[in-house]
């Protein structure tokens, strides 16, 4: 394609453009649908048949981060109640991580669901990133780098889970606000992140992508009826380093079950595939439209230089 | 302008020389001609520059107050709705709005139809004008306005939908101040630009065609980034960047046919003979054009669904809703358009054009934000978001009008070219 | 856990003394053997240590349903019994014989490869304790909030952004639309 583009490189133009495309173009292959991950990307399984609810993952979270103080403490538990706009709390530029109640009529104790980046394998922030913001690190983290961030906050828009947050207090140091698995601090080094390990409960279990998923397997079958037969994050866009087991249809605990089993990005390559082809078709196409409209133009003026002629002659 | 221009021959400028055959110099050229007295006495009996002023009296401390203290202080800052109206309006309309510059450009110079020629050069300054709006829109709304070259040149995410819209609009933004700078250089009295532009006049307008197909396309195609939040009904990842460059034809058509309805009835005196008696027969002309693009932008549009299966949502309120939009914006433009070509009722088409125009505006925020998000809530923006939005919207109308009074667009500069 | 170790020596002295005399059966250890509280403070630090009280535990759940298969006693959960259903008494009865407190430390998560590892989910320590402790006190109606069996530390205020660390009200409230 680079040849073709050189060789025909008769628009000065598109020059700039082609030049964007080409790079585009190896990219693209980099960070198509096949990438299925890390082979030794870490995870965490969440059993929500086990979280009771205590937020020890909250403040575990907002210490570990340094992040702001909440507005309640957290072995406040009428944040539970909270309701902003009908919808329950979600992570925001004071909080990675939130703990919300889901009352289920067909189980008589209240149910708790933690929310967090459920760092996909091909993560939809990452690939929807003009200035690479993002980095899925071969520990299985997704990290955000403030330093290039513009704040277009486009992520945000293509994040499925509704996770990232942005910090509109601020403005001259803004930044999204996500969960990053306690990469820096922790995760790098082969730790836990600071919710997994401050969870008594264990409804967080670390261990290798791969690993969760047999553990959560074996959960399943080894206790039959206890749980939905679904792993929600094993395929959910691609697959997510964070996956949850529950006891009860996921819907019913405020997870979207109408996400697709492939890559935000995918939708996106529709668009993506025809970039190459208006770069390279487009210049011949309307050079050839110019030069036919204005050959009719010279025709004409031709003919009627040529009748002019034949009058001359004939006079 | 009638007040002064009656007694006074020589104004509106249009030509270097004055009557007494002197030049006019720059400074001159700047006051209209006029003496600053007289400037500032046509500048204060027009009502629009009071509504202009009371505009910005409360937008610019709005905008100082966004700089200042964040975003959250001006908008209604959510996580679920990132974007609002800075970009709703702001980008997602402002850009097919603008596409009159590449549309006319590629009628006249590539088709050769020389007879749009009187409004090429507003087309392409509407298009300018647009383009450099939405970036400014844009600087409103990003969290770091201060990092706008980040992507260009400092770091690259090249396989970003966003990628391609910055690259794009920045290169065609250069694209088209160059389509206008003839304009500019002929005003100035610097003839040697303009002619090595006008060498390049074909290469401009190809690139243009290409950068306008591309970006338009992309501004729909970021929305397929989010499949699972845009109502079904406004959002095909398959023909979404067709859908939103069809559109982009009719939008920027039907914004040239408004503004130069606006320049005829207010601003005749800028208006030479040429553009005033072939603007009637353009206007058709361009109708024409706006309702091609228009049926072909609804059969995608029933193409779209049929795709996805969609037909189920027709039944619903969102689905009346969608019918709505179309209704209005797009069926009943094009059969004003229609009948209006037919028996060439030119009032009727300016009016089916505003309609239309209008339309444009509704989709993209109906895109963007109405029917963003549609499972969960809808959010209203702050009314000093809306504030801030027409400050810079009034800004964009006063740089329009500011370059319309001058540069050549509407009139043929007389004397040397 | 000293009260735990001084457990697991008589432990270990009775189960060498009756291995020799009697039949399978009768392997178990006796509850009234075991010690009667356990301070379990080997991971205090956001909370204070719990006084366990063994021996009013004994009255509410028998030795399986803590210790599962190491104390000698038939096994009643199905999955387990398809191994350990005729085990004899373990060396170590311990919860922290078997749970490790470290559960998600690069280290332990390495032996948890060994093809040959059936438990490869066993919980750690902490999950042990709350997973045992909450679920049988749901159904017995014992205490299930975090302060009914240990108040918190300093620390754990801290932490919790509670008591005298609690925010100020309004301080922090932003406007909310």
């Amino acid at each position: 394609m680079k040849n073709l583009f050189s060789r025909r490189n008769f628009l000065k133009g598109g020059l700039a453009s082609t030049a964007a495309v080409a790079v585009l173009k190896n990219k693209e292959s980099d960070a198509s649908g096949d990438f299925t991950g890390y082979p030794d990307g870490m995870g965490v399984l969440v059993d929500l048949t086990r979280c009771v609810g205590c937020r020890s993952c909250e403040a575990a979270c907002n210490k570990e981060q340094s992040l702001p103080e909440p507005d309640k403490p957290f072995n406040d538990f009428s944040v539970f109640d909270e309701l902003h706009h009908g919808q329950k709390r979600r992570p925001d530029e004071k909080s990675y991580t939130v703990v919300n109640r889901y009352d289920v009529p067909e189980i008589d104790h209240p149910l708790f669901r933690k929310i967090q980046c459920n760092h996909c394998q091909e993560p939809a922030c990452l690939t929807s990133c003009f200035v690479n913001a993002y980095t899925k690190t071969p520990e299985g983290a997704v990290i955000y780098n403030v330093d290039v961030c513009v704040g277009c906050r486009t992520c945000m828009i293509a994040c499925p889970f509704y996770i990232p947050a942005f910090k509109y207090s601020s403005a001259f140091d803004p930044s999204i606000m996500k969960c990053i698995f306690c990469y820096d601090t922790r995760l790098k080094e082969g730790k836990p992140p600071a919710c997994v390990e401050a969870c008594p409960q264990e409804a967080l279990s670390f261990a290798k992508r791969t690993d969760c998923i047999e553990v959560g397997r074996q959960r399943i079958r080894q206790n039959p009826g206890k749980y939905v037969d679904h792993i929600y994050g094993e395929h959910e866009v691609g697959g997510t380093a964070w996956m949850y087991l529950s006891g009860v249809s996921f819907d019913k605990m405020g997870f979207d079950i109408h996400l697709p089993k492939e890559p935000i990005l995918n939708f996106v390559k529709d668009f993506l595939a025809i970039v190459p082809m208006v770069l390279t078709i487009w210049p011949g196409l309307f050079v050839g439209f110019h030069l036919l409209a204005t050959r009719k133009e010279e025709n004409k003026k031709h003919t009627i230089e040529q009748n002019t002629d034949e009058k001359e002659e004939q006079v | 302008m009638k007040l002064f221009s009656k007694d006074r021959p020589e104004i509106p400028i249009v030509n270097h020389l004055k009557n007494d055959g002197s030049e006019w110099t720059v400074k001159e050229k700047l006051w209209l001609g006029l003496s600053i007295p007289e400037y500032k006495k046509q500048f204060l009996r027009n009502p629009i520059n009071w509504f202009m002023i009371l505009i910005f009296a409360i937008g610019v401390p709005l905008l100082m107050q966004r700089y200042l203290f964040g975003l959250g202080t001006v908008t209604h800052s959510s996580n679920d709705y990132p974007w609002g109206l800075f970009l709703g309006f702001g980008l997602f309309a402002m850009v097919p709005l603008s596409a009159s510059g590449f549309m006319l450009g590629t009628t006249v110079e590539l088709f050769g139809r020389k007879d749009f020629k009187p409004i090429e050069r507003l087309a392409l300054l509407n298009g300018l004008l647009g383009y450099f709006f939405a970036v400014l829109f844009l600087e409103v709304d990003l969290g770091m306005p201060w990092r706008l070259p980040y992507p260009m040149f400092v770091s690259l995410g090249p396989a970003a939908v966003l990628f391609l819209v910055a690259w794009h609009v920045a290169t065609y933004l250069t694209v088209q101040v160059a389509e206008v700078l003839p304009a500019f250089f002929e005003w100035i009295g610097w003839l040697k630009g303009k002619r090595v532009i006008k060498k390049w006049a074909i290469g401009l307008t190809v690139s243009g065609i290409i950068l306008s197909t591309l970006h338009q396309g992309a501004l729909g195609a970021l929305f397929t980034y989010a499949p699972g939040k845009v109502h079904p009904l406004w959002l095909s990842t398959n023909f979404q960047w067709i859908l939103f460059f069809c559109s982009s034809i009719f939008a920027g058509l039907s914004m040239v046919i408004v503004a130069s309805t606006l320049i005829r009835n207010f601003m005749a005196w800028r208006c030479d003979d040429t553009f005033k008696d072939s603007l009637d027969t353009i206007t058709v002309g361009l109708a024409k054009g706006s309702s091609i693009a228009m049926i072909t932008y609804l059969v995608i549009k029933i193409v779209a669904i049929a795709h996805d299966q969609e037909w189920e949502y027709l039944l619903t309120g969102w689905g009346s809703y969608y019918f709505l939009e179309l209704g209005v914006a797009v069926v009943l433009p094009l059969f004003m358009f229609a009948i209006g070509v037919r028996n060439h009722y030119v009032t009727l088409i300016r009016f089916a054009a505003f309609i239309a125009a209008i339309g444009i505006v509704w989709n993209r925020l109906n895109t963007s934000l109405v029917c963003y998000n549609w499972q969960l809530y809808q959010e209203i923006p702050h009314w000093k978001e809306v504030w801030i939005t027409v400050t810079i919207y009034a800004l964009y109308f006063l740089t329009y009008r500011f370059i319309v009074y001058r540069l050549p667009i509407v009139y043929g500069w007389k004397g040397e070219k | 856990m000293q009260t735990g170790k001084k457990f697991l020596k008589t432990a270990l002295a009775i189960t060498l003394g009756v291995t020799i005399i009697s039949p399978n059966t009768l392997l178990a250890m006796a509850a009234e053997d075991a010690p009667e509280t356990i301070t379990i403070d080997s991971m205090a630090n956001l909370y204070t240590s719990v006084e366990f009280n063994h021996e009013m535990h004994t009255e509410y759940a028998s030795c399986q349903e803590c210790h599962h298969h190491t104390t000698g006693a038939i096994v009643a959960a199905p999955n387990c019994a398809r191994c350990h259903h005729n085990h004899d008494e373990n060396d170590i009865v311990s919860c922290s014989g078997c749970h490790v407190a470290n559960r998600f430390s690069e280290k332990y998560l390495v032996t948890l490869e060994k093809p040959e590892l059936f438990h490869i989910d066993k919980p750690g320590l902490l999950g042990a304790y709350h997973l045992n402790c909450i679920s049988c006190h749901e159904v017995t109606s014992g205490p299930t909030g975090c302060q009914e069996c240990h108040t918190m530390t300093e620390a754990g205020e801290k932490r919790f952004d509670t008591g005298p660390f609690s925010p100020k009200a309004g301080k922090n409230v932003s406007e909310k639309h």
